[in-house]
């Protein structure tokens, strides 16, 4: 390693060193949901900036070229990477960050649990899983076998997996006429009148409701989507230490995504983790710093964001009919990580009727995958449950959140329905068409 | 884009009280912290001002006051009308602070084994307003293996009638140690896991006993019980009257360090009164830039993971804070600089940041730079103080505000509540109907 690669190197560096900024305050502690409800993490503050000092100490003093960096400990495992470590912290330590790549380097050179490896497979799980829509539904409710799947995988028999819808999204996109193709490959509306949708694996597979709201909306506003190839955002496998493999996924959909990127045109995705991993993970976990890399970060949207600011320059149609319901609605810890406020509340303040009540709570618990894991579920419960108390309370028919693997938490926790506040606008729009028929409910 | 009638950059105490203020009287706020506030430190005190020998707190503001640096010398006939408030409003939320502005000092121990001079306390507090009688004894009790918090050791220190400064004290101090239910299988004890414990009512019932047959086994007479701040969190109100209730004798929280137990209550009533008059508080927000024209600022932008968020504005507060507290930074060549507006600063050459024993809070002059106002909290040029504002629409409050040495003087929270106090009411009186109608104005709920 040369100096100018180390100073290189250092300049990309904006995890690993930000612990130098770190006061020992305890606020991280103190935020911490997981240290909440289990001792055995000994919080955010102990396994990141405090043991930062064993890490810097190795050879090599930042983790950039793949070489694990030791940890003095295996509890920073038991981090959910919530992230809300790092959003409390008032000293600007990227706390969740630095975690997250400990973690990674622990698992750096050894074979991946194969239950881990497994739940990071989102595309594949997908692909392989909706052509069997009936026998594998079945499968993943059958008592039997989720019990045989937590003895053998250990994937907690009570976790909230998500249902196939039968055929994916893309291919009923094709079929309806959708563009579906890379740049060069198809013909283009301008870019003014288009966006690029990304829709992940969740609503692709499992929720493409939600897609089919998001083309509604995008549509009625005047543009046209285009969903071009795609696979996995790579979350799951930064979630669990997979970086690699995230890597390989992050530089597949940065290829194509920045050929649309550079046209000018807005990459919109709903599900909020997805655009989070596109605008800031791949560069702050990945080390994708190229100009590609940066193009795509530069032209994602959240939907919310997106429709949002469609709004501040005066483009949103507001023509929204009337849908009287109360509303809980949960922040996803990924959303706080955008920074972009609470856009689908300001979104839901213009539908008449709909009264949404933001429930302040930290986390929902399920954090992606962890709280999948047969030894993490309970965690994941008892992170969750003043929320889920607070909405049996409520007596509310259904709730709001914009992050899939909440929504599925939250909905098999309190045994109701959680949509994408997407769909709240498709159905507000719905409402006004469908005039004098209003009957005030969302589907 | 949102839109508020006033954003407040900062959610320590100033900045929360500030948004509280404004909201209760009708203003669509949003409060933007880069990380949680200095309340998550706080030990429970109110400083309005101390110094060794004085009557009151009453008798420093007006000294302080007399002092032309000092903010008071801007806000002193704010003191008692928003201490007022403050107390009115934390009786209704639940969190009732003792002791007033004339009624003078007491001294609470420290987890530490020290004594910090005090006036407004909270309720949990309130037996150190009042002076201690002849034969009574302080016990100081806490569980055996809490790493923040060593009663033994405590007591020795607060047995030394020099510790107590000249202050009315007790006539004996003990310590006892205690086994609480289950906390030694616990790994990982801090301030925040004991108080949740104190928020369930069987281990309440069973910790409180164990507590008042150790306090009991002291011996006989009158007694205080000294317990770390950690009577709870959420059900702070019921612990306290059930501990008191149980030993039979007045109960102090004794500050420990951060995590703040008593700080963390009053930032989460503060936070959901604020939630409950329809404001919004954003944390993790660091500010990117501020657009301004005409010496009017217009928005706010936030760093967010691509682009920033904008908030279009009609006033902005800035409640960041000091050097401690992150909204100056020092640079090494001399230059104090203000991190959201690049306001001018005041304050003392680089060579009179520090001197003498660190120790000593009067070492840091550098803890008195800040930002220089004219009575409506408007900044201006600590240079060319009379060319009148440089921002129409600002205001500083807490720390930020120039010429306290707060470690010294004491004042802050005073401070943070006068100029909340101020703010808020000039802003009310200059209120821009025209960023009320905007579009977009209903979009922050």
């Amino acid at each position: 390693m040369t100096i100018a690669s180390v100073v290189e190197a250092a300049l990309h560096e904006t995890v690993g060193l930000s612990t130098d900024e770190c006061l020992k305050c305890n606020i991280c502690n103190e935020v911490c949901p997981v240290a909440r409800v289990d001792d055995r993490f000994p919080g955010p503050k102990y396994v990141g900036p405090q043991a930062q000092r064993f890490r810097l100490a190795a050879p090599v003093p930042i983790n950039l070229d793949g070489r694990p960096v030791h940890s003095p400990d295996r509890t920073v495992d038991w981090c959910s990477g919530c992230g809300w470590c790092t959003t409390a912290c008032p000293a600007g330590v990227k706390i969740a960050e630095v975690n997250n790549r400990a973690r990674a380097s622990m698992r750096a050179g050894h074979r991946p649990r194969l239950r881990d490896w497994l739940i990071s497979q989102t595309d594949l799980l997908g692909r392989f899983g909706a052509p069997f829509t009936p026998l594998a539904n079945w499968t993943l409710q059958n008592r039997p076998v989720r019990w045989l799947l937590e003895l053998v995988l250990g994937i907690h028999r009570k976790a909230p997996l998500p249902l196939y819808a039968g055929r994916s999204f893309r291919s009923r996109f094709k079929r309806r006429g959708g563009v579906l193709g890379r740049v060069g490959e198809v013909d283009l509306p301008p870019p003014d009148r288009a966006v690029v949708y990304f829709h992940g694996c969740a609503a692709n597979y499992y929720e493409q409701h939600v897609a089919d709201a998001a083309i509604a909306v995008l549509e009625r506003n005047g543009f046209q989507v285009i969903a071009p190839p795609q696979n996995c955002c790579g979350l799951p496998m930064i979630s669990n230490g997979l970086y690699p493999a995230a890597r390989s996924k992050a530089r597949h959909n940065v290829e194509v995504l920045a050929e649309y990127a550079r046209l000018g045109y807005r990459i919109v995705g709903t599900s909020t983790s997805c655009t989070h991993t596109l605008k800031a993970e791949y560069a702050e976990m990945l080390d994708l710093h190229d100009e590609d890399a940066r193009a795509v970060s530069a032209a994602t949207w959240d939907i919310c964001e997106f429709l949002l600011e469609l709004h501040e320059e005066g483009r949103l149609d507001t023509g929204f009919g009337r849908i009287d319901l109360d509303l809980p609605y949960h922040a996803p810890c990924q959303l706080r990580s955008h920074g972009i406020g609470l856009p689908a509340m300001d979104l839901f303040a213009l539908i008449p009727g709909l009264r949404a009540v933001d429930m302040d709570h930290d986390c929902c618990g399920i954090a992606g995958t962890y709280g999948l894991k047969k030894e993490k579920y309970d965690n994941a419960m008892r992170v969750g449950e003043d929320l889920f108390r607070r909405i049996d309370a409520s007596g509310a028919a259904e709730t709001a959140c914009d992050s899939e693997t909440c929504r599925w938490q939250i909905a098999s926790a309190t045994d109701r329905p959680s949509r994408h506040p997407v769909e709240y606008l498709a159905a507000a729009y719905a409402a006004a068409d469908a005039t004098g028929t209003a009957d005030g409910t969302a589907h | 884009m949102p839109s508020a009638d006033v954003a407040v950059i900062g959610a320590g105490l100033a900045g929360l009280l500030t948004a509280v203020r404004l909201a209760e009287n009708g203003a669509r706020v949003v409060v933007l912290s880069e990380g949680n506030g200095a309340l998550h430190w706080a030990g429970g005190p109110i400083d309005l001002g101390f110094r060794p020998g004085a009557r009151s707190a009453a008798a420093v503001v007006g000294q302080l006051a007399r002092r032309r640096a000092h903010p008071y010398a801007v806000l002193g006939a704010d003191v008692a009308p928003a201490l007022d408030w403050f107390q009115r409003l934390a009786t209704d939320l639940g969190l009732p602070h003792a002791g007033s502005l004339s009624g003078g000092f007491g001294a609470l121990p420290t987890a530490i084994g020290g004594i910090r001079p005090v006036s407004i306390v909270p309720e949990a507090q309130a037996p150190t307003l009042q002076p201690w009688a002849p034969g009574e004894r302080l016990v100081i009790a806490g569980h055996a293996g809490y790493k923040d918090f060593w009663p033994r050791a405590v007591a020795s220190s607060l047995a030394r009638p020099e510790v107590w400064g000249g202050f009315s004290r007790p006539d004996q101090v003990v310590g006892v140690a205690i086994d609480w239910p289950g906390l030694r299988e616990r790994r990982n004890l801090n301030a925040l896991r004991i108080a949740e414990h104190f928020d369930d009512p069987d281990w309440r019932a069973a910790a409180l006993d164990i507590t008042a047959r150790a306090v009991a086994s002291t011996g006989s007479g009158p007694v205080r019980v000294g317990l770390p701040a950690v009577l709870g969190l959420r059900d702070h109100a019921r612990v306290l009257e059930d501990a008191i209730q149980r030993f039979g004798t007045p109960v102090i929280e004794l500050p420990l360090v951060p995590p703040g137990i008593p700080g963390i209550r009053l930032h989460d009533v503060l936070r959901a009164k604020l939630r409950a008059l329809g404001g919004r508080i954003l944390i993790g927000e660091r500010i990117a830039r501020v657009e301004a024209t005409n010496g009017t600022v217009t928005a706010v932008a936030t760093e967010a993971a691509t682009r920033d968020l904008t908030t279009r504005v009609g006033a902005l507060v800035l409640a960041t804070g000091g050097i401690a507290g992150g909204g100056l930074v020092g640079d090494p060549d001399g230059a104090i600089r203000e991190v959201v507006l690049g306001l001018p600063a005041d304050g003392p050459p680089i060579q009179r940041w520090l001197h003498g024993d660190p120790l000593d809070p009067a070492s840091l002059p550098i803890a008195a730079a800040g930002i220089r106002t004219d009575d409506a909290l408007r900044p201006v040029d600590p240079l060319r103080p009379a060319e009148g504002p440089l921002f129409e629409n600002v205001r500083v409050v807490g720390s930020l505000l120039a010429g306290q040495q707060w470690m010294v003087d004491r004042s802050g929270d005073g401070v943070a509540l006068a100029s909340a106090w101020r703010a808020a009411a000039s802003l009310e009186a200059t209120a821009a109907p025209a960023t009320r109608s905007s579009r977009g104005a209903e979009a922050v709920r």
